[in-house]
């Protein structure tokens, strides 16, 4: 059974190669990459039942004993994500393909959409599910340079300057990473997960937070946490809608995954984390600020997304299972609301003929639908019950005060005040996209980007797509019931490592410190 | 319960269709649904009377307790009763007031019904919040209409933000209170209510969330500037309804709370000051809707004074006052409405003779407002009986609750009279405004509700049966006091009387009251500080973002590092014991190495010339290679030898195309030593944990094995074996990023439009971003 953990990856890789030697057939090309996610998602269901039957499913690649090789580790929380992520790719992939971004505007020799987005999601579920630091790096990498090629697809001058800022930042990110992983070798000997977390904890405490430390810039960059996301909000908007989708949802949830494994399975720590818990409440009111400052509905939604990453920091720099529950919940909310919410925005500007929000109105009148698809995600990254994001927040909120200290307590109300105004930046973006009188593209604006589809019809795949990631979202809140269950388990399996730990390493070598 | 509501929820999304197909007379079908929940009601208070309580539940997520449970005990029937009624009486009205938004109106109308149903059965703090927040977003839409008119959006986001601050602050006090008690659910905390701790700020809290719900000072400015939306809506929501979640949260919450020291006085305080206040300002309005909307921001203010009370007999006035004030102020918004649809003004300057024009309609507006005043055989009049006496037995600060409460009751007379007045008087001076006569169905939902105000009066064992099970949370005075219209000649019967008379006293004096009033400095206005709050918040946002968000690549990087430096960078500093750099096997020629790759290092930061730059970054990677065949690394070397050779002759190919000089530096010191504190420093601090890390290993690295297991790979070479078979799955990631690399610059170099591209615009927006930063500094 073990064997279908390289699916996810192998399947994409071999489809991205295939994808640029059957460019010139049309149709192939066009169903390749849905019919490949849609085999990613079967497996990746599969394997989330069995890991959540059975315990982390583990293959070593090659044969070799542990840590000599590669190991390839699905536990609940990757499998998880791992569904997540496919449905949101999935969703995306379609609306890409009714969007047309998949062709460029110019004539170009080779085929880029199709291999680079099947390797960008190779990469994503590589790096869910490696168990070893170096090959999350290479996962990370993969990840990126696909991000690379993705952010510039047809390129204008915004979005090459926009792409240098994001691909420099994300190279530093890199580079730090790659040091961090020389030196965690150093110290260490060994670059597999399981085996680092025994051998990390023989090491001197200093050295050992220095290194947490090192690990949590690294991933705080890619997470966009603050101070590190300044790239963010400059880059992620003037992608192509549906990458920006992608890469909003996705990328930086990666980085938080990332912490989330590093952290707990590396550094456990007896209790709640002070700094963390500082930069958490940081992320969020710095992001919340900068959407409230920005008229550009991409933008805002990129500092809304920075924002509430402080909700994930906050999950885990509590590090029990309560708040890491909520952080899991938190990410499965924020990974469908977020790609909703992009997609949404670019049927909106589509229709507005402008970004401005202040230059749209009246979309209420004239596109009902869309109001409709605008308003549940928006409800959700609010944080109003019952939608997902009440979920999510209820769980950090109970975690919070569980934790009874004051600055856990200052998190809370941290956590109230940014869902306010969070809803007070979507609550004005509606009043100002939907209501008043109706301008943009019915006044005879054109579309800055390019929607080649002229009506909603002629490319059901646009509001389709749409609809079934915003269902999705609605579906997380419909099945709050089981998914927290699954949460809960997810968070004792990282609170305690042990399971994953003798998983890899195998009884005779479990029991670590 | 359950399925009543989810009823509701579906029937909503058919509304619109429905009043497509049947035009705005298709709502009052869709009225059935909140008359057919009263029915269902009143076959439930028999049960009430024997004790039988229905309770339903349906688990959301049980790992987080979140659950709804629902629980039909005196005080939940009593405001579903109200709230259904009304509901009914509403959507039928709005059959013959709605026009062309008839179907959305509708729709959300049903769907607040539902979400009032929910909220006032509810037995789980989680479940009240869901349908509190409903009721809110209802209350957005419903007041933004179509969001044409600027006046209506501000409105709607302006209720929409208070009560949602009160509503998240309340939900953190939620969240304290039910793990302070270990659950969630309602009659367990109020079985046994926890003690100290975070209950006092839970409670606090809650108050705040009430309050705004409820229009309590200084939160009250959102309630008049709603009256912007259809009278169906405020009606319902803004009068009869969602403004009453508050101090139905109150009443429901405080015979668990009352404990706590502040929660009794804060709530009489805030009450009575509303009460007056709002009487007072509802005095001076000249549109008919908002001096209702003081009236009601006042007359909850009573409400919040009596359920906060926590006495037996205050509770009941509360429970009473509650459905009176129901009854009396849809009516009276329902009539405003038909004056303003036939009449074509609400302006009490401009109505006149409105009255004589239509007699029925002002005998309604006269029941519903007698009911307000106080004045008997009329619910009112029990209610405020039941006040009276509820305060009229105890100490001193009982006393001055009593005066402050016959102060907003004389106002309330007065209003009420002014109502009257403005609406239906002959005014001398004005011409009779000319008024086309309404339908009896459109009259029919405002005399039910007012005759009912009567009907309750003349009979007031309904009201005792609703209300007195609630009043029973509280101990019971010696002398239990039943509501009738006849209780002797009391003392509190000489105050109703004195209060009324003076209240028309007031009302005749109102003119000279006025020009007082005029001369007296203004009251601090919540209304502007609200304004100013918001206006505050952007101006920071903006600001805050303006100095953050610079755009400048080189300032982010210089942050990153300097992160780099304060963050792991200290915690190695101090919190570790470095090592002293003293490898063992130096090698003679390990020395030259380091200072040409650190001289060349030094040379890139000092460097004008893109060129020399390149070369001297090349010089770094031939020497790190070097120091590579020192270590007998030969493959390793021979690769980067070959990797810096390709990027330097690609670089310099490339360079072709750009300028020779850096675009020159900043001469400004302040903003480069950052910068060569960032690159110093963060070499310094790789070099160092390097060192101290290599210094803590203790046991033998992974790399032993590959030199052993290297023939079992098939491989004679440990680099080969690595790349190839160990780790081949890394080897397959890269060559896939140098594969989706290579796409990616075909992708921006074969282009075959390149011109799409313009290198100078490139440097126009670098300068740019040079200059934001500059203005930073």
């Amino acid at each position: 059974m073990n064997v279908l953990l390289a699916v996810p990856v192998l399947l994409p890789v071999l489809a991205a190669g295939s994808a640029m030697v059957l460019a010139r057939f049309r149709l192939t090309s066009l169903l390749l990459g849905p019919v490949i996610l849609l085999a990613v998602l079967g497996t990746a269901i599969a394997l989330l039942v069995l890991a959540d039957q059975h315990g982390p499913l583990v293959v070593q690649v090659g044969d070799w004993p542990v840590p000599i090789g590669i190991t390839l580790v699905a536990d609940r929380l990757s499998a998880l994500l791992l569904v997540v992520s496919t449905v949101v790719t999935l969703a995306v992939l379609l609306f890409a393909l009714g969007q047309r971004v998949t062709e460029t505007r110019y004539r170009v020799f080779v085929p880029v959409f199709h291999p680079s987005y099947l390797l960008l999601v190779a990469g994503i579920n590589l790096a869910f599910l490696a168990g070893d630091l170096f090959n999350l790096f290479v996962a990370i990498e993969m990840m990126l340079a696909a991000s690379y090629v993705l952010i510039t697809l047809d390129p204008t001058t915004v979005r090459v300057i926009a792409g240098m800022t994001y691909t420099v930042s994300s190279l530093t990110s890199s580079l730090l990473f790659l040091t961090a992983i020389g030196l965690v070798y150093a110290a260490t000997g060994t670059v597999n997960l399981a085996d680092l977390s025994a051998k990390l904890a023989a090491l001197p405490v200093g050295l050992r937070a220095a290194l947490a430390l090192l690990l949590l810039v690294v991933f705080g960059i890619k997470a966009a946490m603050v101070p590190l996301h300044f790239w963010l909000p400059d880059s992620y908007p003037t992608a192509p809608a549906p990458i920006t989708a992608v890469l909003a949802a996705l990328l930086t949830k990666v980085g938080v995954y990332a912490m989330l494994r590093t952290q707990t399975l590396l550094f456990p720590r007896p209790d709640f984390w002070p700094l963390l818990l500082v930069l958490a409440l940081a992320t969020m009111a710095v992001g919340i600020m900068g959407a409230i400052a920005q008229d550009d509905i991409n933008r805002m939604l990129s500092f809304i997304l920075v924002s509430h990453i402080g909700f994930l920091l906050l999950g885990l720099a509590l590090f029990n299972v309560a708040g890491l529950t909520g952080a899991i919940l938190y990410m499965i909310h924020h990974i469908t609301a977020l790609a909703a919410m992009f997609l949404v925005s670019a049927l909106i500007v589509w229709r507005a003929g402008t970004s401005a929000m202040r230059e749209m109105g009246g979309l209420v009148r004239t596109d009902p639908g869309l109001a409709a698809l605008f308003s549940l995600p928006a409800m959700s990254l609010a944080g109003l019950p019952p939608l997902s994001g009440f979920v999510a927040k209820f769980a950090l909120l109970r975690a919070s005060v569980d934790a009874a200290a004051v600055l856990t307590y200052t998190l809370a109300v941290a956590a109230v005040l940014t869902s306010l105004l969070t809803l007070y930046a979507l609550g004005r973006a509606w009043s100002r996209i939907f209501w008043g009188e109706p301008r943009g593209a019915s006044a005879g604006r054109e579309a800055p980007d390019k929607l080649k589809a002229r009506t909603w019809m002629s490319s059901p795949l646009l509001p389709g797509a749409t609809a079934v990631l915003v269902a999705s979202g609605v579906l997380v809140a419909v099945l709050a019931g089981p998914l927290t269950g699954l949460s809960q388990r997810a968070a004792a399996d990282l609170a305690n490592p042990q399971q994953y730990r003798s998983a890899v390493l195998g009884g005779e070598r479990d029991g670590g410190p | 319960m359950l399925f009543l509501i989810a009823v509701h929820l579906a029937l909503a999304a058919v509304v619109p269709l429905l009043v497509r197909r049947l035009g705005p007379r298709g709502l009052l079908g869709v009225a059935l649904v909140p008359a057919i929940t009263f029915g269902w009601a009143l076959t439930q208070v028999p049960g009430l009377e024997r004790g039988a309580i229905h309770q339903e539940t349906l688990t959301w997520s049980a790992g987080l307790d979140l659950r709804f449970d629902f629980r039909l005990d005196a005080l939940a029937l009593l405001m579903l009763l109200l709230v259904s009624g009304v509901g009914a009486a509403v959507l039928a009205y709005s059959a013959y007031y709605l026009g062309g938004d008839a179907g959305r109106v509708g729709a959300l109308l049903l769907v607040f019904a539902g979400a009032m149903a929910g909220l006032v059965t509810a037995d789980h703090l989680v479940t009240l919040y869901v349908f509190w927040e409903l009721t809110t977003v209802c209350s957005f839409l419903l007041i933004g209409e179509q969001g044409i008119k600027e006046q209506s959006r501000r409105a709607a986001i302006q209720a929409a933000l208070v009560t949602m601050l009160g509503g998240l602050l309340m939900l953190l006090g939620f969240v304290l209170l039910g793990e302070a008690a270990g659950t969630y659910r309602l009659s367990e905390i109020l079985a046994a209510p926890p003690h100290g701790g975070t209950v006092p700020a839970a409670a606090a809290l809650i108050l705040l969330g009430a309050f705004t719900k409820s229009a309590q000072l200084p939160f009250h400015p959102w309630l008049p500037a709603a009256m912007v939306a259809p009278t169906p809506v405020s009606a319902y929501l803004h009068a009869a309804a969602m403004v009453k979640a508050g101090v139905y949260l109150i009443a429901r919450l405080t015979p668990g709370l009352a404990d706590v020291p502040f929660w009794r006085p804060v709530a009489l305080t805030v009450g009575l000051l509303t009460l007056i206040v709002a009487a007072w300002r509802a005095l001076r309005e000249t549109d008919l809707k908002k001096l209702l909307a003081y009236g009601t921001v006042s007359e909850l203010g009573l409400l919040t004074a009596l359920f906060g009370a926590a006495t037996h007999t205050a509770a009941l006035a509360g429970a009473v006052m509650l459905l009176a004030h129901g009854l009396f102020k849809a009516t009276l918004f329902l009539v405003t409405g038909i004056v303003d649809h036939q009449a074509g003004s609400r302006d009490l300057r401009e109505l006149s003779g409105v009255g004589q024009r239509l007699p029925a309609l002002s005998a309604v507006a006269v029941l519903a407002a007698a009911s307000m005043a106080g004045l008997p055989p009329f619910l009112g009049y029990l209610g405020k009986e039941a006040t009276y006496e509820a305060f009229w037995h105890g100490d001193t600060p009982d006393h001055l609750v009593l005066v402050a409460l016959a102060v907003g009751f004389v106002l309330t007379v007065a209003y009420s009279a002014r109502f009257l007045w403005g609406a239906f008087a002959h005014k001398p001076g004005v011409a009779a405004t000319k008024v086309t006569l309404p339908a009896t169905g459109f009259v029919l939902p405002a005399g039910v509700l007012g005759v009912a105000g009567l009907l309750f009066g003349l009979w007031p064992h309904a009201s005792n049966v609703l209300a007195t099970p609630y009043a029973d949370h509280y101990p019971s005075p010696v002398e239990r006091y039943h509501l009738a219209l006849w209780q002797g000649l009391t003392p509190t019967l000489v105050l109703s009387a004195l209060v009324i008379v003076l209240g028309l006293v007031v009302y005749a004096g109102l003119d000279r009251i006025t020009a007082v009033r005029q001369r007296l400095p203004a009251l601090p206005d919540a209304e502007r500080a609200f304004e100013r709050t918001v206006r505050g918040v952007n101006q920071i946002a903006v600001g805050a973002t303006r100095y953050t968000q610079a755009g400048s690549l080189p300032l982010y990087l210089t942050t990153i590092l300097l992160v780099v430096l304060v963050g792991p960078g200290t915690m190695l500093l101090f919190g570790t014991t470095l090592a002293s750099p003293a490898p063992p096997d130096l090698v003679a020629v390990q020395l030259p190495l380091a200072v040409l790759v650190l001289g060349a290092a030094l040379g890139v930061l000092r460097a004008r010339n893109r060129l020399s730059a390149v070369l001297m970054v090349g010089v770094v990677g031939y020497g790190v290679a070097g120091l590579f065949v020192v270590h007998g690394a030969p493959d390793l070397a021979l690769t980067q030898f070959l990797v810096e050779t390709l990027t330097l002759v690609v670089v310099v190919l490339v360079l072709r195309r750009m300028p020779v000089r850096f675009t020159p530096l900043e001469r400004s010191w302040r903003l480069r030593w950052p910068r060569w504190i960032a690159a110093l420093g963060v070499g310094l601090f790789v070099g160092t944990f390097a060192v101290t890390a290599t210094a803590a290993r203790t046991v033998p690295a992974v790399s032993r094995e590959y030199a052993d297991r290297s023939e079992e790979a098939g491989a004679r070479n440990v680099v080969n074996a690595i790349l190839v078979d160990f780790r081949a799955l890394d080897t397959l990631g890269e060559i896939s990023v140098l594969a989706v690399t290579a796409v990616g610059v075909a992708s921006l170099v074969l282009v075959t439009r390149l011109s799409a591209i313009k290198p100078r615009r490139v440097r126009q927006h670098a300068a740019h971003n040079r200059r934001t930063e500059e203005d930073r500094r």
